[in-house]
């Protein structure tokens, strides 16, 4: 007899509806309008998907395996999306430019994670922690505190709005989708996708088989690294503005968001559509948590507090790595 | 002091392997006892019934004549049995005295430990193998700094620290310097006069006849001698282990030396230098299954890492007339070598993902970008249907599979890209009767076709029953060389032992 099971994704997907559906029976939810209902939903999404890129150097990894987590994500995108800011600076032509170095500062710093969670040895709970804590300080000391720059219009008009007047499917749901499509492949269909399931399964097994399992495992972190410095990208196209803060409050969501998207936090199991799954419903409760009229700060423990719970029930998945 | 201990009819099964049938033993105050088998006889087990290691599933220990059951080493302490175990349970970065004294330690008011007691009490204990070590060793020296033969002595020095009746030494040798040997050999002497009861285990002939007063023989886990060493010689002793009836029923060709001398050298290896190996030469010609012997842990789990890149090594390396010294196993499965390695689960696959992937998993690059997934899958079925894989389908994760269908995944992987040679680490290992036939047919095959095997077993049946020549290794030599009629029990097992009957050594 087949067991019946329901896919993490899948499972993610239910449980984003059942709080989308329950979210309108608050006091100040949507109640019985449906016109609200569909442009909440749709916000949601929309919000869903500056998460879910950030999400996307996260799961490449935690799929890696042998406690992969990147710590550096949210610092990498507030510079990276500051570079954006100034290098724009209102101009439409700069755009492409911004968003190559955006690329490429974000995989320069997930290639030094790489370097040190690698040669170095350095476990990556803490080479990235560290990393987070240079590239801070880098900010501060490049801008001295205070940027001036501005979003081009195009980025507005690509990220922000809706595709077209009469279809109201935001500009950035429309990246997301390609970008899903993007991630499927590689993880699916590319020998590095293939050989990163396996380092983050076993790594003797790996190399026996003839996987570099050093460069593997480089790559990850230096492919996250760009991810991330393109999410920098989309989040500062969406906000238009910048801050020092702007990338922490990604950070832990992120993880959160694989974990409830299906991927073994003990790495060599996952996909990027449960973590597309698992960003919509970490925005969800987000959102919820904010319609529920809660206080910055009681909101921030709730949310603190919702993460833990989360992780610590899908990081209970046995490995089955012995 | 008299201590007498007996078992009896000791049954012990893991899962549903048995590991012993009917274990029997019987030592006294004031003798060794020699403990012998061949791999996977049951020494072991035996021995870590009797330190309460493992619970026994069926028969009886006895100690001084009453019945007594052990349900933790640390019960077994208390009632007096020690046992010095070859695979070190020592805490690397604790100190020696620290490990001497573990859970004991010396306490003086308000359960503080007492210091300068331990120190005087290490101080002691170490001098009992005073001069024969080659680092200044001190109670605070920290066991992870010792070379390999005194972290034996000090594992010797901890079972020995609370002085117990009944001492088991379990291949405590193996790793000693002649010089120590002699001393631990002393030691036992003052142990025997002092009324202690020793247990030797060792596959050293030449130890057992020095030290030993009496022997229990065991054979694929039955007791099937004991006696007075005084009465028996080497010989004899080496043929209660060998059973006679079970040679493997299996034909292979007739080797025909003169044909096979005609075929080019597949791989050649001169004076090969490892942390284990000590110098190994040999050649390998085209089409032939060139077995590797010994004991287990002699080295030729080394051997093959080395050949396949995984491990460092200094020498000579010739593949197909070409110089080769391969830094990685990539490089090694570029040029058309595979290995199947020991440990299946932890070395040879990827336990949680599907089938495909695991069969896929060295030969990804060649289908090209993006991965041509369905000419992957079929070339996969091919290699599945010709093993004759027994799966509900390539989806699935290796993890559904029993042990010989999961070996064939792993042998499979390496089929998919046709190696020149293949190094086989013990392959039949935990792998049922059925597939194990399988695979000799398999393995016969691929040397029809042309392709060379190296192939170590711990069973020594198997290599009688496939292989044409086998190197015995020792102590990570090759200890003997053994082709056509040289090629039988008795001889594999001697040379396996260190024993010399008179021929080459």
């Amino acid at each position: 007899m087949k067991k019946f099971r329901i896919s993490p994704p899948v499972a993610a997907i239910i449980l984003a509806v059942v709080l989308f559906l329950l979210s309108g029976l608050l006091p100040n939810g949507y109640g019985s309008d449906v016109d609200v209902a569909i442009s909440q939903a749709t916000n949601i999404v929309r919000l869903a998907v500056f998460l879910g890129v950030i999400a996307a150097g996260q799961t490449l990894v935690i799929i890696s395996g042998y406690e992969g987590i990147d710590l550096s994500a949210g610092s990498v995108v507030t510079l990276t999306a500051i570079l954006t800011y100034v290098i724009v600076s209102g101009e439409n032509a700069m755009v492409i430019p911004a968003l190559l170095v955006a690329i490429a500062v974000g995989a320069l710093v997930g290639f030094i994670n790489g370097l040190g969670i690698t040669f170095l040895k350095i476990s990556p709970l803490v080479m990235t922690l560290g990393m987070s804590g240079v590239v801070t300080g880098a900010i501060i000391v490049i801008n001295h505190g205070n940027v001036s720059g501005k979003i081009a219009p195009i980025m507005t008009r690509v990220i922000a709005r809706p595709v077209a007047p009469n279809i109201p499917i935001p500009g950035a749901v429309v990246i997301w989708l390609l970008f899903g499509l993007f991630m499927w492949a590689l993880l699916e269909r590319t020998t590095f996708g293939k050989n990163l399931f396996a380092i983050g399964t076993n790594r003797v097994t790996a190399k026996l088989s003839g996987v570099n399992v050093t460069w593997t495992n480089i790559g990850a972190y230096a492919l996250a690294g760009a991810l991330t410095g393109f999410g920098g990208f989309l989040v500062v196209g969406n906000t238009g503005v910048v801050f020092i803060a702007l990338g922490q409050p990604f950070l832990f969501p992120a993880i959160a968001a694989v974990a409830v998207g299906g991927t073994l936090l003990s790495g060599g199991k996952g996909s990027y559509w449960g973590t597309m799954a698992g960003a919509i419903v970490l925005t969800l409760i987000t959102s919820l948590l904010t319609t529920m009229q809660m206080g910055e700060s009681v909101r921030r423990m709730v949310l603190g507090a919702t993460l833990l719970a989360l992780i610590s029930l899908y990081g209970r998945q046995k490995s089955f790595r012995q | 002091m008299n201590v007498s201990l007996s078992a009896r009819n000791i049954v012990k099964r893991y899962g549903g392997v048995v590991a012993l049938s009917d274990g029997n033993l019987d030592v006294q105050s004031g003798e060794v006892l020699a403990l012998i088998g061949a791999n996977g006889s049951g020494k072991s087990t035996l021995s870590k019934v009797i330190n309460g290691v493992v619970v026994l599933d069926g028969g009886q220990l006895l100690l001084n004549d009453k019945p007594v059951q052990f349900s933790s080493p640390q019960a077994a302490k208390e009632m007096g049995i020690s046992i010095v175990f070859q695979e070190l349970s020592l805490i690397p970065l604790m100190t020696i005295a620290d490990n001497i004294w573990l859970t004991r330690e010396p306490t003086k008011g308000l359960g503080l430990v007492d210091r300068k007691i331990i120190e005087k009490k290490t101080l002691e204990l170490l001098s009992l193998f005073e001069g024969t070590y080659e680092t200044v060793l001190s109670p605070d020296t920290v066991v992870a700094d010792l070379p390999p033969d005194e972290k034996q002595i000090v594992e010797i020095l901890k079972a020995i620290s609370f002085d117990p009746e009944v001492i088991i030494l379990d291949e405590a040798t193996a790793s000693l310097d002649s010089r120590q040997v002699q001393r631990l050999f002393e030691l036992v002497e003052t142990w025997k006069k002092a009324g202690k009861a020793i247990i030797f285990v060792s596959h050293r002939m030449e130890e057992i006849f020095r030290i030993a007063d009496k022997y229990t023989v065991l054979r694929n886990g039955f007791t099937v001698g004991s006696g007075e060493i005084k009465d028996v010689t080497e010989n004899d002793l080496v043929k209660l282990m060998i059973d006679k009836e079970s040679v493997l029923d299996f034909t292979r060709d007739t080797y025909d030396e003169e044909t096979m001398n005609q075929k080019p050298v597949c791989l050649e290896v001169n004076d090969l230098k490892t942390e284990v190996l000590a110098g190994v030469s040999f050649k390998v010609r085209e089409g032939e299954l060139l077995g590797l012997g010994g004991l287990q842990g002699q080295g030729q789990r080394e051997l093959l890492l080395a050949l396949f890149g995984d491990i460092p090594f200094k020498g000579e390396v010739r593949f197909l007339d070409e110089s080769v010294h391969f830094r990685h196993p990539r490089q090694a499965m570029k040029k058309g070598l595979a290995l199947v390695p020991g440990d299946r689960n932890r070395e040879g696959l990827l336990y949680i993902r599907s089938i495909l992937e695991n069969l896929l998993l060295p030969s990804w690059r060649k289908y090209g970008l993006p991965l041509k997934m369905k000419k992957s899958i079929s070339d996969a079925n091919q290699v599945a249907a010709s093993l004759n894989l027994k799966m509900a389908g390539l989806q699935e994760p290796v993890s559904s599979l029993s042990g010989g269908n999961a070996q064939k995944v792993v042998i499979g992987k390496w089929l998919m890209r046709s190696p020149q040679l293949l190094l086989l680490d013990d392959p039949t290992k935990g792998v049922d009767v059925g597939t194990k036939g399988e695979f000799y047919t398999l393995l016969t095959k691929l040397c029809a076709e042309g392709k060379t095997i190296l192939f170590y077993s711990s069973d020594d049946e198997e290599l009688l029953g496939l292989c044409d020549r086998v190197l015995v290794l020792h102590d990570g030599k090759i200890r003997s060389e053994l082709i056509g009629d040289d090629l039988n029990k008795e001889s594999l097992v001697s040379a396996s032992l260190g024993v010399t009957n008179g021929g080459e050594s």
